[in-house]
């Protein structure tokens, strides 16, 4: 188990709030057969965050949301949700959907939305307005006749996360919001996601690879490699110091053609 | 032509096309849905051994089971075995399915050989149309009911699970649980269909009209529809070209979707649509 560094220690307490966390992560470890995916992890989930997880492939950032969701149980350590668990919202980064298959938009929104279960494809009467609404607020209302397979990157995320907030959640996860968007797509998804989460009051916790989009996006950011390398607000997480810790060689210093959003 | 109307095997046959092919079809959608054509045509083809061994429970154990019980439960627990191999090991899907088939047809043709009913492999293979009774048909409208009311009752909890298993977590819908339901509706279907169809063929009914249907639909519920309407118009046709041609009625029902499957590619590049 890698110790946390005393400068990343110092760091990972949320500094905002003196209320009780949703969640709780105390030493927490998951693995696959014998390979140890997460261990030693120590997490704290406040009410109003927009926390990101970066790190290099396998550092167990997609394992840590599967955990908050009971996907992956705890090898070693605990989990821990207040008495007032958030609604959760999911957004994966892709579908298991061959692209031809004939899933329009709206069908997805429809088969997201909480009304029952009884369907036969088609949006219902009932629940169109509301599918609409969702589709709407994210910009995506003009694609709703669209077959699903045939969006771009940027509409799909759109559509992913309009129908994650049918279920009107209070805590949404993504994995790799921005995988497979351009830069200009990546930077509406970005004030897409503020909005979300000043107008809904929406805590939000994402995956990404791409260190520009976190450090204008998150306000709290974890460097993960296994454990936590790092834990606090991205000017002081986004450094060389720990990102070297976490990429180890893959991220040479003097790389980083980015610069942390104060 | 209307003169077969006067025979009872071919009555019992439209009746069953018209409740197996619809029932199969709408089964199709969510097994095409989940890629998992190639696994409801090893569950066919194995369902060989079902019937030997319900030989082997009748004749050796002198027990009055029926056959169809032995197809369904071999078939589950076939399923259950395969799907097991899937998470437990890091062999391919295809792999496990290939060998898992292979092996069981092979097992048992030796166990039907050794009975002394090889000559029987025949019906098995290919089914037969004369062995269709009433009470064949109750079990056929049973199984469709049971099709309708898990998928179109579950509809929405089937196509999140496929889409995204995590999602589905999310929405406190348990996958595994449905997956279960899914693979005894196959298993059922299977032991059901087995008798009219045969082990070879029964899978068409269930894989071809909904590759049809994909083929012309704009929308999931369009790709019901037609998937539906579809299974229900190549088992009928099949069963009257069966009678006018007088060849066997599983292969002429197969043939027939084929034939819709070819009209329906046509269709999608007509002349007329491309660029």
């Amino acid at each position: 188990m890698t110790a946390i560094s005393p400068a990343a220690a110092a760091i990972t307490t949320a500094p905002w709030t003196c209320r009780a966390p949703w969640l709780q992560m105390k030493n927490l470890g998951v693995r696959y057969g014998e390979q140890w995916a997460l261990r030693g992890v120590d997490l704290d989930i406040w009410h109003g965050d927009l926390l990101a997880f970066i790190g290099p492939n396998g550092a167990g950032k997609s394992t840590l949301l599967r955990a908050m969701l009971g996907l992956v149980p705890a090898a070693e350590g605990s989990i821990t949700w207040s008495d007032t668990k958030p609604r959760i919202g999911y957004v994966p980064q892709k579908l298991s959907l061959e692209a031809a298959f004939p899933l329009t938009v709206e069908e997805f929104m429809a088969i997201n939305h909480p009304g029952s279960r009884t369907w036969f494809g088609g949006v219902p009467k009932r629940e169109r307005p509301a599918i609409m609404e969702a589709l709407e607020r994210l910009g995506a209302a003009d694609y709703s006749k669209q077959l699903i397979g045939t969006l771009s990157g940027g509409q799909f995320q759109r559509v992913l996360i309009a129908a994650s907030l049918l279920q009107k959640p209070e805590l949404l996860l993504l994995d790799e919001p921005s995988a497979s968007i351009d830069r200009r797509g990546s930077e509406d998804l970005q004030l897409l996601l503020h909005d979300l989460h000043a107008s809904l009051d929406l805590t939000i916790i994402f995956v990404s690879h791409d260190l520009h989009f976190v450090s204008h996006l998150a306000t709290r950011v974890g460097c993960l490699n296994r454990n936590f390398c790092g834990l606090g607000p991205p000017h002081e997480v986004l450094s060389e110091h720990f990102l070297a810790e976490a990429y180890g060689g893959l991220l040479a210093p003097g790389k980083l053609h980015f610069h942390p959003h104060h | 032509m209307a003169a077969f109307w006067n025979y009872d095997f071919m009555r019992y046959a439209l009746i069953s096309a018209c409740i197996l092919g619809p029932a199969c079809a709408l089964l199709g959608v969510f097994v095409t849905l989940r890629g998992m054509s190639f696994f409801s045509d090893a569950l066919a083809h194995s369902a060989i051994t079902g019937v030997a061994l319900g030989f082997l429970v009748q004749e050796k154990l002198a027990l009055p089971v029926d056959p169809m019980l032995c197809v369904f439960i071999f078939s589950f627990a076939l399923a259950s075995f395969m799907a097991w191999l899937f998470h437990r090991t890091t062999l391919a899907a295809d792999t496990v399915i290939a060998f898992s088939f292979t092996g069981s047809v092979a097992f048992g043709v030796v166990m039907i050989s050794w009975l002394g009913k090889y000559r029987m492999l025949d019906g098995i293979l290919f089914g037969s149309i004369y062995a269709n009774g009433p009470a064949d048909i109750i079990k056929q409208a049973l199984l469709a009911l049971l099709i309708a009311a898990c998928l179109i009752g579950q509809m929405r909890a089937y196509t999140l699970s496929t889409l995204s298993p995590e999602m589905a977590h999310v929405r406190g819908l348990r996958s595994g649980l449905l997956n279960y339901v899914f693979a005894l509706l196959i298993a059922a279907t299977v032991a059901v269909c087995l008798k009219m169809l045969g082990a070879l063929l029964l899978s068409a009914l269930i894989v071809i009209p909904p590759a049809a249907a994909k083929l012309v639909s704009g929308s999931f519920r369009s790709m019901l529809v037609v998937s539906v309407l579809g299974g229900l118009l190549a088992a009928c046709v099949g069963v009257i070209a069966s009678w006018q041609l007088n060849v066997p009625t599983g292969p002429c029902i197969v043939l027939t979707d084929v034939l819709l499957l070819t009209l329906c590619y046509a269709w999608k590049f007509r002349p007329s649509r491309a660029t």
